[in-house]
Formats: C-alpha cells, sequence, structure tokens
C-alpha cells in the first residue's frame, strides 16, 4: 500500500517538473489540471458526460461478457465447439475497434444501441479467450469425485463447474474493463453527442490542454477506483479459500 | 441386506492412442467375489490396473465388458452400484474452495443421512482423524497426509456399505499409517461394510485383510487368505509370515509384467 502511495506521489511529481520545462497549452501542470476539473465540476455538466460514459462502459461490458462467455466456456468444455468457433472468435479479434464502431453507427444508426453494440461486440473475442484458457485448465478429476459421491449433474455443474470458472468471469471482468473504457472513449467520439470522449474531442479541436488532461485524470481516477476498490474487494471476498501469494 | 460383490468375466481395454493401433487390455476377465463384511486387500505392480478396477467397479467408467453385480443386484444401467460406496481416490480430490467440514458436507448432502445426524458424525471422525482443530481449514492449508485423512472422513461420513480406497495411506508417514490402519479396522468391525483397498505394501494388506488378491497382466495371479484371529496386533509374527508370502507372489507379478513389457518392445 505504501508502495502504491509513494509512486502515484513520485508520478505527480514528475508531471510537476515536466510541466516547468513546457508551455502551459502544451502540458499543463497538476495544479491547474485539478483547478479546472474542479470548475468543471462546480458548473455541474460534468455528471452528465460521466455518467453517460459509465452506462456505455457497463452496457458495452455487459454485452461483451454475454457473449464471450458462454462462447469461451463452450470452447474450453467441447472439442468440436473449441475446432468450429477458434477461427471465428480469432477473426472477430483482428478486425481492428474502429471498424466495429464504423459498421454499427451505419447500420444501426447513431444511437446508444450502436454504441453499445459496437463496444460490447469489440470486447467479446477477447473475454471468449480469456475463458476458454481458463476452462482448459479445469480439474475434472473433481468431477469424478462428485460423481462417485451421488451428485446429480446440476449440483456438479453448480458446485463443482461454477467455482472453478468464477476466477475465470472474474479475471475476464477486470480485463473486460480494461478493455471497454478504452473503446467507449473512441466510440464516443465517433458518433456520441456526449461523454467524456466527445469532450476530449471537443477540447482537442479547441486545443485547450488543460481541459484535455482534466478529463483525462476524471476519467482514470474513475476507472481505478472501479478496478482497486470494487472489482479487487469483490474478488477478495469471493476467493477468500485460494493461498495468498505474495508478490 | 447383502453388500458382497461378484465380479464375473471382466474385460477392461483402453483404446489405442493412434488409429489402427491396438487397444490396451488392461483387465483380462477377471473373476472375484467378495462377501459381504469381507476386508479385501489388492496388491499389484504400478499399472496392473488397480485403480482401473475401482474405476469400473464404482461406475465411474462404464465402457467395460462383463458382469459386475453387488449383493445379487446388477449395476444399472449408467454404471452406478445399487448400494453405497464411499471412494478413497489415489489423490485426495478435496472441493478447494470448501473448508474441511465444508467439504464433507457436500458428500453428506448428497447422501441419504439424516441432517440430525451430520454434526455426530463429523464430530466423531474428525476426532478420530486428529483433525478437529482444522474443521475450518481450506484444503491447501492441509499438509498431504492431513488431506487424505479428511478425505478418509468425507468418504466415511456418508456411512457407506462398500468402501473403495485407492492407496489410502501411502502418502502418509508410518506412524501415523499405523494408527490409522488400527483405526480403520475399527471402524469396520463396528460399522460393517465391504471393503476393497488397494496398496503397493504386502504388510499392510497382510494385517487389514481377510483376504489378499495379487493382480498380474490384468488377472489374478493369486488369492492368500490371512486367517490370523482379529483384532489383530500389529507386531504379529504369524502376520509377518503370510506377507513374506504375499509379498513374494508381489515381487514375481512385478517381474511377470517388466517381461511382458520387454517381449512387448521386442515385437
Ligand atoms: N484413461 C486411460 N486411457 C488409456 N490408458 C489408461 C487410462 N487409464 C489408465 N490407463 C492404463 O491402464 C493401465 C492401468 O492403469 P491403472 O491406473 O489402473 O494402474 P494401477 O494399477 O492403479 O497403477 P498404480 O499402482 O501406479 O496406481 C496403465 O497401463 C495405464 O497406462
Ligand atoms: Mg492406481
Amino acid at each position: 500500500m505504501f508502495v502504491k502511495v509513494g509512486s502515484i506521489i513520485a508520478a505527480v511529481l514528475a508531471w510537476l517538473g515536466l510541466s516547468f520545462l513546457f508551455p502551459e497549452t502544451i502540458l499543463p501542470g497538476p495544479f491547474q489540471t485539478t483547478m479546472v476539473l474542479a470548475e468543471n465540476f462546480a458548473n455541474g455538466e460534468i455528471f452528465q458526460h460521466l455518467f453517460a460514459t459509465l452506462g456505455r462502459v457497463l452496457g458495452g461490458l455487459a454485452l461483451a461478457m454475454a457473449i464471450g462467455i458462454p462462447v469461451g466456456v463452450i470452447m474450453g468444455v467441447n472439442r468440436f465447439a473449441e475446432k468450429t468457433l477458434d477461427i471465428w472468435v480469432m477473426v472477430a479479434l483482428t478486425v481492428p475497434s474502429l471498424c466495429y464502431a464504423i459498421f454499427a453507427f451505419i447500420w444501426i444508426g447513431l444511437n446508444e444501441t450502436a454504441a453499445i453494440v459496437a463496444i460490447g461486440l469489440t470486447s467479446a473475442p477477447s473475454i471468449a479467450i480469456n475463458l476458454w484458457e481458463g476452462v482448459k485448465n479445469i480439474d475434472t478429476r473433481l468431477f469424478k469425485m462428485a460423481k462417485v459421491f451421488n451428485a446429480s449433474r446440476w449440483v456438479i455443474i453448480r458446485r463443482v463447474l461454477f467455482p472453478q470458472v468464477l476466477p475465470y468471469i472474474m479475471a475476464s471482468l477486470r480485463f473486460g474493463l480494461g478493455i471497454v473504457w478504452k473503446i467507449t472513449v473512441l466510440v464516443e467520439l465517433l458518433g456520441r453527442p456526449d461523454g467524456v470522449g466527445f469532450e476530449l474531442f471537443y477540447w482537442y479541436q479547441l486545443a485547450d490542454m488543460q481541459q484535455v488532461l482534466a478529463w483525462t485524470l476524471l476519467f482514470t481516477i474513475v476507472m481505478l477506483f472501479i478496478e482497486l476498490v470494487i472489482l479487487q474487494n469483490m474478488e477478495r471476498k469471493l476467493f477468500s479459500w485460494r493461498p495468498k501469494v505474495k508478490i | 441386506m447383502d453388500k458382497g460383490i461378484s465380479i464375473k468375466g471382466l474385460v477392461k481395454e483402453y483404446p489405442g492412442h493412434r488409429q489402427g493401433e491396438r487397444g490396451h487390455r488392461v483387465l483380462n476377465g477377471l473373476d472375484l467375489s467378495i462377501a459381504d463384511n469381507e476386508f479385501v486387500c489388492i496388491l499389484g505392480p504400478s499399472g496392473c490396473g488397480k485403480s482401473t478396477l475401482l474405476n469400473t467397479l464404482s461406475g465411474l467408467d462404464n465402457d467395460y465388458s462383463g458382469e459386475v453385480s453387488f449383493g445379487g443386484r446388477p449395476v444399472g444401467r449408467n454404471g452406478k452400484p445399487p448400494v453405497k460406496m464411499g471412494y478413497l481416490f489415489q489423490d485426495p480430490r478435496l472441493l478447494p474452495w470448501l473448508t474441511a467440514e465444508r467439504n464433507v458436507d457436500f458428500v453428506l448432502e448428497n447422501s441419504d443421512v439424516p441432517k440430525a445426524r451430520w454434526a455426530e458424525i463429523k464430530n466423531h471422525y474428525f476426532a478420530l482423524t486428529g483433525l478437529e482443530a482444522f474443521r475450518h481449514h481450506y484444503p491447501h492449508e492441509l499438509s498431504g497426509g492431513m488431506a487424505q485423512r479428511l478425505s478418509l472422513v468425507r468418504a466415511l461420513a456418508i456411512e457407506p456399505d462398500v468402501l473403495f480406497m485407492d492407496e489410502p495411506f501411502s502418502g502418509l508417514d508410518e506412524l501415523t499409517a499405523r494408527r490409522m490402519r488400527v483405526d480403520l479396522l475399527d471402524i469396520w468391525s463396528r460399522t460393517g461394510k465391504t471393503i476393497l483397498f488397494i496398496t503397493h505394501n504386502s504388510y499392510e494388506a497382510t494385517f487389514l485383510a481377510d483376504r489378499v488378491v495379487v493382480l498380474s497382466q490384468g488377472n489374478i495371479r493369486e488369492e492368500i487368505r490371512v486367517e490370523v484371529p482379529r483384532p489383530r496386533d500389529y507386531d504379529d509374527p504369524a502376520l509377518f509370515d503370510i506377507s513374506k508370502q504375499v509379498s513374494a507372489n508381489f515381487i514375481a507379478a512385478a517381474e511377470e509384467a517388466e517381461r511382458a513389457r520387454l517381449e512387448q518392445q521386442a515385437g
């Protein structure tokens, strides 16, 4: 914990040092950026954009998980599914996220659905691959144990398969979030009238680096909060049974 | 209820890996009758099909030919024995996300033991195996021997009629193993079950069993009755004499296996 805080302080100091070397229009310092961010908070518009983006992140993530988890699990447990789907997951992974966004906006229209579809489709293949790899590591000897002790198929799925898949679902949730929020910003600048991505693009066009940095900072803090506070605590609760690994 | 096991002409073949490769016949027309409440130990060189035999009897593997029945009733379509069975695997096979106690609850939930008796059963077996202090520990917090003892608790907790044990004590230190053997005989004499116990240790087999069966090449090489009255003394010289005979058979079986392997390699 001390190391983490220390390294954050070091990074802010480095930012501060660098900001003295460059003009304000190129690299504003941490104080100015924070001031701009505070002003943005004060005039209130910030929440509308932040919530719009968070909504898309959640919607896109939900869609990506809804597609990626079943595909990954089926590929992990079934040889035939693995062989047939393998190539398509690779293809889907290769297509650039910009293409998904363009296709979605042209085919579905410049609306919220299209944005979420674009975000979901872009991240689904990575999640599928994550789970597919994970499910291959499942300990099948435990199924035999459960079977010998009279467990029904449903009990085996719920109490022996699911707990083994859960760590991979959680890992793919975190990993998916990392991809999804980057794509969301891109999708927003391409075809949405609000959100953090839209704001970033707007201030970029006005060449206002203070605002660009203020929005970047805001978004990074929110995402780090979700990742470090919410998701890590969730994992800690769910997987308290695992041996603690000291790093 | 009769809990004996009858095995007639059991043949188990694993398919060859490549296409056209000949299958590997592990059990070769095995005939064996185990009486109600009998304690039978199975001995044989590594790879002779001991675990395979338990897999087929327990219904984990029902791709075999031959007849298996329990107390005169044949196994069902799914290969499941028509008796309550407990199984101690060669490895502990505990659910790593459940504590020791919850691991036992898991099998109790799938058994017909009334919930009112769970606490009493668990107390009893946890005390017997010296695991009381570890009830709330997760499997990764147990030593190998403790994990194996927990898997013994699990197998006994459901009060099985038939107990399959695959080298259950081989990972324990000799002192613990000795105590567990005595305890197992004690449990067996008080509760009454048919036990099929696999081991590589000829003295262990002799001490425990009514009958030691030595396997070789997928069939029975020799059956040795241990006519030593119970309760037995671990250091009884009579047991020692019989174990020498068991051991000689075991070594001969291992030599046969080695010879067969060399012959197969040669052509
Ligand atoms: N799933 C399988 N597929 C193919 N061959 C198998 C399989 N399981 C076991 N065998 C083969 O069957 C033979 C008997 O295996 P088994 O596990 O029954 O031996 P074992 O007598 O229990 O040996 P050990 O004392 O080492 O545990 C071995 O030659 C093994 O290679
Ligand atoms: Mg074995």
